[in-house]
């Protein structure tokens, strides 16, 4: 298993490389010049001849004309940079946000632990709500109720999360006044405790949460259920049963540990599914998370703050399908032998 | 065998649309020889889901395609005066309670005002100007008045009674209802400086004429030019509002601009054909003037860009001319109406009933609008009666923005699955079938392009490469970028098909009789493994409508102003939108829910048709 591990996370690395570099290229097929910019405030008090020599001269301290690998690696924290140290993502220095005139890692702290929360919190909270509702669903195939979810469930993922979001503001903002419409905290609010703070957080992510859970629960709960319907219908069920044992164990021992082989593998797509659909439920509620802030980037051309924050998802993505593959291999021993 | 594979599409629409082949048949024999494939289009369209969705989509999918003939699209489209407007067509439904008792109507922007012989005050139509401000809310003191005479503007009415006291109602924020000194005075003296003779209301502005000449002017002086040049003072006969300026008729018969803004006003330069006519009478729209010459011709100026130039030939003099917005009709002294200019809401489609010498009491034109009060009492209406959808923050219809939106949103999905599936057939099938390192390789790519999250990719994707393109090629851009990163569930579904397939006795039967393998995969494996990839395209085609709609959400799919499902629902998250504009998103939203329910659940079914295995489940 340790070996399976070292493997998984040996090719884990090597994918970061590729992507970060990939995503380091396409930010660098954008015209900017930083030298440029640098220099832009001065640029009437020199004369012309001046200003070219100190242009060129701060183009080769920034390292702009060097070949793309070694800006790459130099970014990375890999490559010495013209002044001999290393400095890049490696060491902590994710750039600086222009948009924000401050650097990145101090602009993304608050945003990257909300979008966490968030997302882990609907998670839990989907994977609450799917997986017994999937099994319910399967033992009890046909019957009103399941074909009632089908219903449901259909309706979660065919319809974009964002119409669900304004329908679910409508009911519950507009209609009803139950939750805050926007943003993360009470405007004008002077917290006396940090639970105080807390719980009002809670309060303004609640809908957005709920909103999330809704959408996600389609693709999983039908993904449960035909699992445990293939797993119900296999002959050691029929085994089990005829030995005499209790409906309960069939299902939760012996049906249900066949059927999560197939969930874990489709999990990982569903987990990334969520974490790029709060992206749209960030911005639609305006709360200040990883998503809106790469969506404000986005439109302000600040690239270095994209770039940080696109790494930051395709880590999540690459510790997501670790942790999968981890898992699988402790669900599945075939998983441990074969590798 | 081979001639009957090869037309299996064109045989399946042909039994989905148009019922079984005529032969009779023994149930039981049909049972025996029943092919396959013709189980499973009996097992797909046997389930009602399959066939509401059918119903449903192809109903949506020829709405979408047949729509944008009727409700053709128009991207510079935007009008201020008809923003925000709800669903309605009645915006020139005279009550019941007014018709044949009219004594007089003013046609404003999206309503209109009527006065009854009994001396009450009738609105219609969309008479909201903000939540707060309702044009339907006639004050008290208006309707105990007697009133003799009454405009309506874009958002306010002003009117006159026998007492000569001025009433302004609808939105006043904007000093519509703020007169000048001159004008208190005036209508403190009440003498012949008060007799108003005419009385007009416009953008944020209003004007009255007095018997003696004297023009009054009041209103917004930032949107319009109220300014009136002194020597003109005294000497006006009649007054015509464009949408923030104004020309004056004389009282010796010459058409004057007489505002401030002289040399950088369309109306200031006079035509010349009109220096030595008399003019009898003058009429606006928002942008261009026309007057109406002794001899019975009409002369247009001003900044004509709805034909507003294009004076059609007149079956006899002109006697009267009225303004909309961007129309005139004219009443002829044989009793013909003619109306001539923009006929975007046919608001230049005289009803035959008035066009031919009826007996024609007065005519009314506002906006859009056009009210003819026959002789009889009754009212022919001819022009814009409403949205069916409503518009939008633009004032643009959001039916044609649906049915156009529909069209892109169909045409980026269906191409990018389109993409993606090329890309997954090609890898897959090699991967598939060669194996070896090749299979690893693509397996590897797969893997991490299927493992990136989504949205934010193709967001930075369209960021970066679309930053330089216009908004056809980014139209382009994104079938692309969402073909290039959803071709992975494809690859992976066809390589496992292929692998299956390949262990089967008929590839090795062909094997061993020699045929190339080139052959063997297109011509033996692909057609086994089409079905399921049928299903698989229908299901993914719904996903793409939906990504490219998020995208277009988030502003970074199709830009605007072209429309898609999307990108119409862009700034809906706000309460205002979501509360007192609903129309704007619950139609959008609705349309395209059904849609991706519709092709969901035809995918499912053809799943289930295709794997009976599934079915059970």
């Amino acid at each position: 298993m340790g070996k399976y591990i070292l493997k998984r996370c040996g090719y884990i690395v090597v994918v970061f490389l590729i992507l970060s570099f990939l995503m380091y290229s396409l930010y660098n097929l954008i015209p900017t010049d930083p030298a440029r910019q640098e220099l832009e405030p001065m640029r009437k008090s020199l004369k012309g001849d001046e200003y070219q020599v100190m242009y060129q001269q701060l183009r080769k301290q920034m390292g702009l004309d060097d070949p793309l690998v070694v800006r790459y690696l130099r970014w990375m924290g890999l490559w010495k940079d013209t002044d001999g140290s290393f400095n890049g993502v490696l060491e902590g220095n994710f750039g600086y946000s222009n948009l924000y005139k401050r650097d990145v890692v101090e602009v993304i702290k608050t945003p990257m632990g909300n979008t966490i929360f968030i997302n882990i919190f609907s998670t839990l909270a989907s994977l609450g709500i799917t997986i017994p509702l999937g099994i319910y669903c399967a033992v009890h195939k046909g019957k009103r109720f399941d074909s009632a979810t089908q219903v449901v469930t259909m309706l979660g993922y065919s319809i974009p999360i964002y119409i669900i979001a304004l329908i679910f503001m409508y009911l519950f903002c507009v209609l009803w006044r139950v939750f805050p419409i926007m943003g993360t905290k009470t405007p004008g609010m002077e917290y006396t405790s940090g639970w105080q703070e807390f719980v009002d957080m809670l309060y303004h992510i609640a809908l957005p949460v709920i909103v999330m859970t809704f959408g996600s629960l389609g693709g999983m709960t039908r993904y449960v259920r035909s699992s445990m319907i293939d797993a119900l219908s296999m002959d050691y069920i029929r085994t089990a049963r005829a030995k005499g044992l209790r409906e309960k164990v069939v299902i939760y021992s012996h049906a249900w540990r066949n059927a999560l082989l197939p969930v874990i593998t489709s999990i990982l797509g569903w987990f990334l599914g969520i974490f790029g659909g709060s992206v749209i439920i960030e911005n639609t509620f305006s709360l200040n998370g990883m998503g809106k802030l790469y969506w404000q980037g986005l439109n302000n051309l600040d690239f270095e703050l994209v770039l940080a924050i696109q790494m930051f998802y395709s880590i999540v993505s690459l510790i997501g399908s670790l942790l999968i593959d981890i898992s699988y291999g402790l669900v599945d021993p075939r998983v441990r032998v074969d590798k | 065998m081979k001639n009957k594979k090869g037309f299996f599409l064109a045989r399946w629409f042909k039994r989905a649309f148009m019922g079984n082949d005529h032969e009779v048949r023994d149930i039981m024999a049909e049972e025996q020889v029943q092919t396959p494939f013709r189980t499973m289009v009996r097992n797909f369209l046997g389930k009602r889901t399959v066939r509401v969705g059918i119903f449903g989509f192809v109903i949506i999918f020829l709405f979408v395609l047949i729509g944008p003939r009727y409700w053709v699209l128009d991207l510079s489209e935007q009008d201020s005066t008809l923003v925000n407007l709800p669903p309605s067509q009645d915006m020139m439904n005279v009550p019941s309670e007014l018709r044949g008792k009219i004594v007089d109507i003013a046609a404003g922007r999206t309503y209109g005002v009527g006065l009854d012989t009994d001396g009450h005050l009738h609105t219609w139509g969309y008479t909201r100007i903000t939540d707060k401000i309702n044009i339907a809310d006639i004050p008290e003191e208006v309707q105990k008045a007697d009133l003799t005479m009454f405009a309506a503007g874009d958002d306010h009415v002003v009117a006159l009674d026998a007492d000569g006291q001025l009433y302004v109602w609808g939105n006043t924020r904007l000093q519509q209802g703020n007169f000048s000194s001159e004008m208190k005075k005036a209508m403190k003296a009440k003498d012949e400086t008060w007799d108003i003779i005419q009385l007009e209301a416009s953008n944020q502005f209003s004007a009255a004429v007095s018997s003696d000449g004297t023009l009054y002017l009041w209103g917004n002086s930032n949107v319009a030019d109220i300014k009136l040049r002194k020597q003109y003072q005294g000497n006006i006969a009649k007054v015509a509002l464009t949408s923030n300026e104004y020309i004056c008729l004389l009282k010796d018969g010459t058409v004057a601009y007489t505002g401030y803004k002289d040399k950088g006003s369309a109306f200031a330069a006079i035509p010349a054909s009109l220096q030595d006519e008399k003019v009898k009478d003058i009429a606006s729209t928002s942008t261009t003037v026309a007057a109406v010459t002794e001899d019975g011709r009409v002369i247009v100026w001003g900044n004509a860009k709805n034909n507003e130039r294009d004076v059609p030939a007149f079956s006899s003099p002109v006697s009267k001319l009225y303004g909309g917005r961007f129309h005139y009709t004219a009443l002829l002294e044989d009793g013909t109406v003619v109306s001539w200019g923009a006929n975007k809401y046919h608001q230049c489609d005289v009803p035959a009933s008035v066009a031919h010498g009826a007996d024609i009491r007065a005519i009314y034109t506002g906006n859009f609008q056009n009210y003819a009060v026959m002789s009889d009492g009754s009212v022919q209406t001819w022009g814009l009666k409403g949205f069916v959808l409503g518009t939008d923050g633009l004032g643009r219809d959001l039916l044609t923005r649906i049915v156009n939106g529909g069209r892109v949103t169909m045409t980026v999905g269906a191409i990018s699955v389109i993409i993606a599936t090329i890309i997954g057939v090609v890898l897959g099938g090699i991967s598939g079938y060669f194996g070896g390192k090749a299979d690893l390789l693509i397996m590897r790519i797969a893997e991490i392009v299927g493992g990136l999250p989504f949205i934010p990719f193709a967001m930075i994707l369209s960021a970066v490469i679309g930053s330089r393109l216009d908004p056809t090629q980014k139209m382009y851009l994104i079938m692309v970028v969402l073909g290039v990163l959803s071709w992975t569930g494809t690859c992976r579904l066809v390589r496992a098909q292929i692998l299956a397939q390949r262990e089967m006795e008929y590839v090795t039967a062909a094997k061993a009789m020699g045929i190339k393998e080139r052959t063997i995969v297109f011509r033996h494996i692909l057609p086994n493994v089409i079905s399921i990839l049928l299903v698989s395209m229908t299901l993914d085609f719904a996903t793409c409508m939906l990504t490219e709609s998020s995208l277009s959400y988030l502003g970074f799919g199709i830009p605007l102003p072209t429309p898609t499902w999307g990108n119409l629902l862009t700034g809906a998250n706000n309460s205002i939108v979501i509360q007192q504009y609903w129309w704007q998103w619950v139609f959008p939203a609705t349309i395209f829910g059904i849609c991706t329910i519709c092709i969901n659940m035809i995918g499912d079914g053809l799943r289930d048709a295709v794997d009976p295995k599934s079915a059970e489940r």
